[in-house]
């Protein structure tokens, strides 16, 4: 045990704290406000700490470590903080001290309904397992707490178990994240075959030792693995359900954290344990993060449940993340360690930016629903008028996510065009299209999130209110807007001062394996950031600075024109209807158009709904109902086919056991003989 | 001395070897016990041969309780069993006479195939005797498998019990007297337990048949 007061002393005592939070929580779970109250405050003290130790690493570049040996020789509860690890640790604290804090006031409205000890155990055991899942030092320690922090989401998820849909998003994500654990196990298996230990170091230092077949395997392994929980598609399909069904700052946690402990992961696996690696793991990951980003994307514009909605969008953003971390590791197989570095400064840029926008988002989310008491997009409208502050911070988040300037999504974004044009200067035709491609994608991502983020802010806060539910709607408590506020204030500043942030990042990537120290970290200040020799430099304070004063000009040049005319107040022409929230236009409408152009993908379904004023004569209308839904194309030509096959094998091994004891003897005389014909084959 | 010996011992083997052979040829379920009673003894014989030819006192004392449990208490459990739920007739198999006989030379003709001919490095003198007994082992394996009587199962479960006892002593891989006694209680209580649940399922389903009691319990 390191002496106390020591770094090495504060790796283990931060998940330490969180474990004792679980605990007095569950302890006082007979008392809903004492056990809030303690869940809560465990988890702010944690967050804090964790805040200023990953700081402290990142500041000083020291390492943090410490290793615990166990009765078993290839078990060691080993932890060790780089830079890398503590950018991680840096990003959980922040968001759990945010949600935190937002959750206090939040979580009143399950008093007397649900345990809410029971929601601080589960609460602080996964942030416990977030935080260890980024240090961990050893595999099979790694898998534990792995598991720790699955299991306690898991539990999150059916939290409100009165719901069935929460219950059904609950098993999807259980199966889908066990099945990744099974790949990872058998990722770790495989390393350890051929370097002899479960130990992160002495699997690096042996790396070199591992033959290519082994070390490709891993890759597709640890991709289908960790894959699943980053939420790439093809294995996003527990992702959109079970987001929304966890309470709304859990959400946020499970969509701004939980999911990047898997690129977590692979950025270790590939870039530091593994490293180098060959070309085509590289342009593998490219193609994946586009496909995700632009399917992500999509389906989140066809979606109408404001969490399903927002957790679209994780997958189009771990999917902008992926095109940073393919082009780096596509780089480093070059040689070319600064464009790699540039890569990898993009995809940690956009982890930490979307962590912050999504954190925001889902708890503005969160207070809409608390207050209007439904998902449903097309239930909202007008909220503006009853939430003014929330649905300001709510359209920064809206700005952030749409890579608008001068916000924090706009910077990450343009780092990640910047490596995929460095891709498309290359000479090989087929790498060129590769990233041609991606940064086609990357771009029409973009356009099309601003399109869904218009439809989502204009629909839940613009307009007319749609429900009753809308009128009686008002501001959360402080805490709550406070949360908030702090998470709109960071997308301007990691937006604003984005040549600080890049130079630190840049430390962290040059820490890696992969990089050896090499490095070069692109020139940057608080003023500005060049990129590639030259080739792209950016401002952010200038952008910043010509966007406010371009809006101040406008403002003021509108109001002096229009001040010296006289405004007329009247009545909108209604064509001799009364206004009413049906003459808004919907989400589904909204969205319609767009859908209809990419329908060979989205493959939509649309049902229409009409009821006639008179029913034998069917020529008046009354009401006429559209329901627009995509069809499941992962289910029905993927996993179903999947399920089915596993089915019918499953039936063929059910047969053996048929209950027999004649037949149980008689597979035992088989086997017997079995082993004997294969003891004396292998004697010739 | 000697010669006589592994003599005696071949003759005994041949006994048992015939005695599991004739097991699966009986139809009555007390010829079954009475079957497994000469085996038994047989095996005692085994282990009297075994202790003279070894001058071992000890030894007699396990060869005593083996017989009372295997010759004695067991067959009469077996004997109760049969007369209480009037089970004379209740034998059934999977494969008819011919078919099992058929199986049986080809087992035997396995135990002495180049299969097993490495476990003559046990055994330097009387191979022929050590593939009596694994030839016993299968058949007795086979037993349980063909039968669909549960009191037939057991007998075939203790009859593998006696042909490994029977190779263990042929293959000179006796263990200590405290050891043997130890297994000669585990069977003891094993065949205890065995009847008395026996007597209790066909007490539930009125039959001993597996293939029947499956079918009652869905």
């Amino acid at each position: 045990m390191p002496a106390l007061g020591t770094i090495d002393f504060w790796v283990f005592i931060i998940p330490a704290w969180f474990i004792a939070g679980a605990v007095v929580s569950l302890l006082l779970t007979r008392y809903d406000h004492a056990a809030n109250l303690a869940g809560g405050l465990f988890a702010i003290t944690g967050a804090a700490a964790g805040i200023l130790f990953a700081v402290s690493i990142l500041m000083s570049g020291t390492i943090a470590s410490i290793s615990m040996p166990t009765s078993f020789p290839w078990l060691s509860v080993s932890f060790r903080v780089d830079s890398l690890s503590a950018f991680f640790v840096l990003i959980i604290s922040l968001l759990v001290l945010l949600c935190s804090v937002y959750a206090l006031p939040y979580v009143k409205h399950y008093y007397g309904k649900y345990n809410i000890g029971l929601l601080g155990f589960m609460y602080n055991i996964f942030i416990a397992g977030m935080i260890m899942v980024v240090t961990a030092d050893n595999g099979i320690f790694f898998l534990i707490v792995w598991e720790i922090m699955s299991l306690a989401s898991y539990f999150l998820v059916i939290f409100e178990r009165d719901n069935p849909e929460h219950i059904r998003a609950g098993s999807v994500y259980f199966i889908m994240t066990h099945t990744g654990t099974a790949f990872i196990l058998l990722a770790f298996l495989l390393l350890y075959r051929t370097t002899g230990s479960f130990d992160f170091a002495v699997i690096k230092n042996s790396a070199s030792a591992i033959p290519p077949l082994v070390k490709n395997t891993v890759f597709l392994l640890a991709l289908v693995g960790f894959g699943t929980k980053a939420g790439i598609i093809p294995f996003h399909t527990w992702l959109p359900s079970a987001h929304p069904s966890a309470p709304s700052h859990v959400s946020a946690l499970m969509s701004g954290v939980m999911i990047k402990t898997g690129v977590f992961m692979l950025m270790r696996l590939f870039l530091d344990i593994m490293a180098p690696s060959p070309g085509w793991w590289g342009l593998v990951i490219v193609a994946l993060g586009a496909v995700s980003a632009l399917l992500g994307v999509l389906y989140a514009l066809s979606e109408h449940d404001i969490k399903k909605l927002l957790a679209y969008h994780s997958i189009e953003n771990i999917g902008i993340i992926f095109l940073g971390l393919g082009s780096a590791l596509f780089f480093l197989s070059i040689g070319d360690e600064a464009v790699a570095a540039l890569c990898l400064v993009a995809a940690l840029y956009h982890t930490f930016n979307h962590a912050v926008f999504k954190g925001l988002l889902f708890l503005g989310a969160g207070t809409v629903i608390s207050e209007t008491h439904t998902r449903s997009l097309e239930e909202y409208g007008g909220l503006i008028k009853y939430m003014p502050q929330t649905a300001f911070l709510f359209l920064t988040g809206s700005l952030a996510i749409s890579a608008m300037p001068p916000l924090n999504g706009f910077i990450s974004e343009w780092l990640t065009f910047q490596a995929l044009f460095s891709g498309i200067q290359l000479r090989s035709a087929f790498v060129r299209g590769v990233f041609t491609l991606a940064a086609g994608s990357l771009a029409l991502t973009g356009g099309l999130a601003a399109a869904c983020f218009v439809k989502v802010f204009g629909t839940t806060f613009l307009a007319r209110p749609r429900s009753h539910a809308v009128s009686h709607a008002s501001e959360p408590k402080l805490s709550m807007r406070a949360a908030m506020a702090v998470l709109a204030l960071l997308t301007v500043l990691l937006g604003l001062f984005a040549g600080p942030v890049v130079s630190i990042l840049s430390k962290v990537a040059a820490e890696l394996g992969g990089f050896a120290g090499r490095a070069l970290a692109p020139p940057a200040d608080v003023w500005s950031l060049g990129l590639r020799d030259g080739f792209a430099n950016i401002s952010m304070p200038v952008v910043f600075a010509l966007l406010t004063g371009g809006t101040a000009v406008v403002f003021f040049a509108v109001r002096a024109v229009f001040q010296k005319g006289r405004t007329v107040t009247c009545r909108t022409w209604d064509c001799g209807a009364d206004l009413s929230p049906r003459m808004e236009i919907t989400a589904t409408g909204f969205s319609r158009s767009i859908i209809m152009i990419f329908k060979g993908i989205l493959k939509p379904t649309q049902q229409t709904d009409t009821e006639y004023n008179d029913a034998s004569m069917r020529y008046f209308p009354k009401t006429s109902v559209v329901t627009l839904k995509n069809a499941n194309i992962y289910e029905t030509y993927f996993y179903r086919p999947l399920v089915n096959t596993i089915t019918r094998i499953s039936g063929y091994f059910k047969k053996i056991q048929s209950g027999s004891i004649n037949a149980y003897v008689l597979y035992i005389f088989l086997t017997l003989i079995g082993l004997l014909v294969v003891y004396v084959m292998r004697g010739m | 001395m000697a010669g006589q010996y592994f003599e005696y011992q071949f003759f005994i083997e041949m006994l048992i070897l015939t005695s599991s052979i004739f097991m699966h040829l009986v139809r009555k379920n007390s010829s079954i016990v009475v079957l497994y009673m000469v085996q038994s003894f047989l095996v005692v014989l085994l282990l009297v041969l075994s202790s003279i030819h070894r001058l071992s006192a000890a030894l007699l004392a396990v060869i005593v309780l083996t017989f009372l449990v295997k010759v004695v208490i067991a067959p009469v459990f077996f004997f109760g069993l049969i007369k209480k739920n009037r089970l004379k007739f209740s034998v059934s198999t999977y494969l008819n006479v011919p078919v099992t006989l058929v199986v049986l030379t080809a087992l035997v003709a396995v135990a002495h195939s180049h299969f097993f001919t490495s476990f003559t490095a046990i055994i330097t003198r009387g191979p022929d005797t050590l593939f009596l007994c694994i030839a016993s082992i299968l058949i007795s394996f086979f037993l349980i498998i063909n039968r669909k009587g549960a009191l037939s199962q057991m007998i075939g479960v203790l009859s593998l019990e006696n042909s490994i006892v029977a190779f263990a002593s042929m293959a000179g891989l006796e263990q200590t007297p405290g050891l043997q006694l130890g297994i000669v209680f585990d069977i003891l209580v094993w065949t205890v337990i065995a009847v008395v649940f026996v007597s209790m399922i066909y007490r539930q389903y009125g039959s001993l048949d597996v293939t029947a009691m499956r079918h009652l319990k869905e």
